[in-house]
């Protein structure tokens, strides 16, 4: 089995260098390799967004990837968040304080199993960073949540929970302008 | 009492035969693909509306319901039969040859009749033709008696004989009713076919129609029963329709008999098919740098989806192995793919391909070619490289 070499950084902590796979997943490097196992394997083909985590480009902006389709070698050198990296913690590494978002959806119960939240976390911290950077028109704001969203699957609470979670994240935050 | 049965029955063996009639229209219709440019996707059957995007402008596909103010509601058979097979509107106005009267001149009175009564059959819908939108010169309409004159480039079909029936059938299934080679045969710059190059491909919007010349098929790997099989359900082997002839094969193809796919194999193949090359998956080992490298661009990228050897997943994506596309030697197609993606597909049968993403602001253009490099040794037979040049160039003619 060919293997390479790589280094990124993931939730503001340096890994590697070390050596992987050539052909192995992201999803199969954060899990097995890391224990980074809140990345959600779904369907494994790139549909339902449980397993994307954020790349952040060096021009500061930001997307989702999907992990369960995407190499692991496409991260050397990049800096990546996942499900792991938003809360803030305590000296001894466990959770203090949720993101907004993350505190949101507990509120609101936008989830049920849970299984695709960490997708819809990641997703809707990159909307919030999006509209931070450039704030929307209230007229355009559900193009831009169904935008950032509206790839996501979630089986269980038929999706009106996240969307209004994200809304009052959004308004709350001062990102909408009038108009 | 022998005369009342007679004189009932009369009008409901006439009303049997319309129906007959009918039937047949509709599938003449499908065959001639009618739908795919005279309806907008979510709209009314035949509606109109679809806009043809020319290098001239854009051209709309007009209403051909039996309205009587926006469609076809005042042709008789004699008015519809001089324009679909003159290309000449009830008016006497020319039609733009986005109408491919250039194929259609040689279709049978009697099909001609039995569309015109599907379609007279249909729902009336009032609802008018977007204008075109052509540049000038292009937009004179009595230019076009004078290019019409000028480029005689209507389809003509080969002798036949000695062939075999399928492939005479075929020859008008291709040839006349699928007008095939409007899109397949180049143009000149008045947008005039080539007759010369009949089907030997052409670039349109950033595609390649590709050349479906039988020795060219079975170079990219074409066997008869294969490429009846892609017509019926829109994927084989060889890979999947993608962008024009998706919509080709929803609207037209899948609707047909066995026969009829059969018959169109026959004849673009010949009676005597040349054998279909096969092409040898090669090792990594064995490709040139610039290939190696893009292997990792391939299981960075497609391997989740395409499989690390190739080998696709049934109903997510297609295999490399063995694809038809990789074959293509100047890769146009291929990067175009690659940059533009594929919406999700579904085809016959339920058979259906997930979504693929686009990634054109994923790769560079060194990293492109280096993953072209190793598609293309790797399964496509082609060891040629491409320049940098040639990749930007492709790159920078957009598809839409």
């Amino acid at each position: 089995m060919a293997k390479r070499i790589l280094s990124m950084i993931i939730n503001s902590q340096a890994v590697g260098p070390v050596e992987v796979p050539d052909d192995l997943m992201m999803i199969d490097f954060l899990h097995e390799h890391l224990n980074l196992t809140g990345s959600r394997l779904g369907c494994g083909q790139g549909v339902c967004h449980a397993c994307v985590a954020i790349l952040d480009r060096p021009d500061g902006t930001s997307e989702e990837v999907r992990t369960c389709i995407t190499g692991v070698h496409f991260f050397d050198g990049k800096r990546v968040r996942t499900i792991e990296g938003h809360a803030k913690r305590d000296v001894q590494g466990e959770v203090s304080e949720l993101n907004p978002i993350q505190q949101k959806f507990v509120d609101k119960f936008a989830f049920q199993c849970s299984y695709c939240t960490p997708g819809y976390v990641n997703a809707a911290t990159v909307l919030v960073e999006k509209l931070q950077r450039q704030p929307v028109k209230r007229s355009e704001l559900e193009g831009e949540i169904e935008d950032a969203l509206g790839k996501h699957i979630c089986r269980c609470t038929g999706y009106v929970r996240y969307y209004s979670a994200a809304r009052d994240v959004v308004e709350s935050l001062g990102l909408v302008k009038e108009g | 009492m022998r005369a009342f049965v007679l004189a009932a029955l009369l009008p409901l063996t006439a009303f049997a035969a319309d129906e007959q009639l009918i039937e047949r229209g509709k599938y003449l219709a499908r065959a001639a693909d009618c739908v795919a440019c005279h309806s907008i996707e979510g709209g009314a059957e035949y509606a109109g509306g679809l806009p043809l995007e020319s290098p001239f402008g854009t051209i709309y596909g007009t209403n051909i319901t039996p309205d009587k103010q926006y469609g076809i509601g005042e042709y008789s058979a004699d008015d519809f039969y001089r324009a679909v097979a003159e290309g000449e509107r009830r008016d006497g106005s020319k039609l733009y040859p986005a109408m491919p009267y250039t194929s259609y001149h040689l279709l049978k009175r009697e099909d001609s009749d039995a569309i015109y009564a599907y379609l007279m059959s249909l729902e009336p819908i009032a609802k008018p033709s977007p204008q075109t939108d052509l540049s000038f010169p292009f937009n004179l309409r009595f230019g076009l008696s004078f290019w019409n004159m000028l480029y005689k480039n209507r389809v003509q079909l080969q002798p036949a004989e000695g062939k075999s029936e399928a492939w005479q059938r075929g020859q008008y299934l291709v040839e006349v009713l699928g007008h095939c080679g409007e899109c397949h045969t180049p143009r000149n710059a008045l947008g005039a076919l080539q007759q010369d190059q009949r089907m030997q491909g052409a670039v349109l919007l950033g595609y390649e129609a590709p050349s479906l010349l039988a020795d060219d098929l079975a170079a990219r790997g074409w066997n008869p029963e294969d490429l009846a099989t892609f017509l019926k359900y829109g994927i084989s082997a060889q890979g999947s329709m993608f962008n024009e002839m998706y919509p080709v094969f929803h609207h037209s193809t899948q609707y047909l008999p066995q026969d009829d796919h059969q018959a169109m194999a026959t004849y673009l193949l010949g009676d005597q098919p040349p054998e279909a090359r096969q092409v040898a998956s090669v090792a990594l080992d064995k490709l040139d740098e610039s290939a190696q490298q893009g292997r990792q661009q391939y299981l960075n990228l497609c391997a989740g989806c395409h499989g690390a050897e190739g080998e696709g997943i049934p109903h997510v994506a297609v295999a490399m192995a063995g694809n038809t596309t990789l074959r293509l030697s100047d890769s146009r197609n291929l990067l175009r793919v690659i940059d533009d993606g594929i919406k999700a597909q579904q085809f016959t049968g339920f058979e259906r391909m997930q979504p693929m993403p686009g990634f054109s602001d994923t790769l560079d253009d060194t990293q492109m070619r280096d993953l072209l490099h190793y598609l293309r040794q790797t399964w496509g037979g082609l060891d040629a490289e491409l320049s940098p040049q040639q990749v930007s160039q492709l790159r920078s003619e957009k598809g839409h």
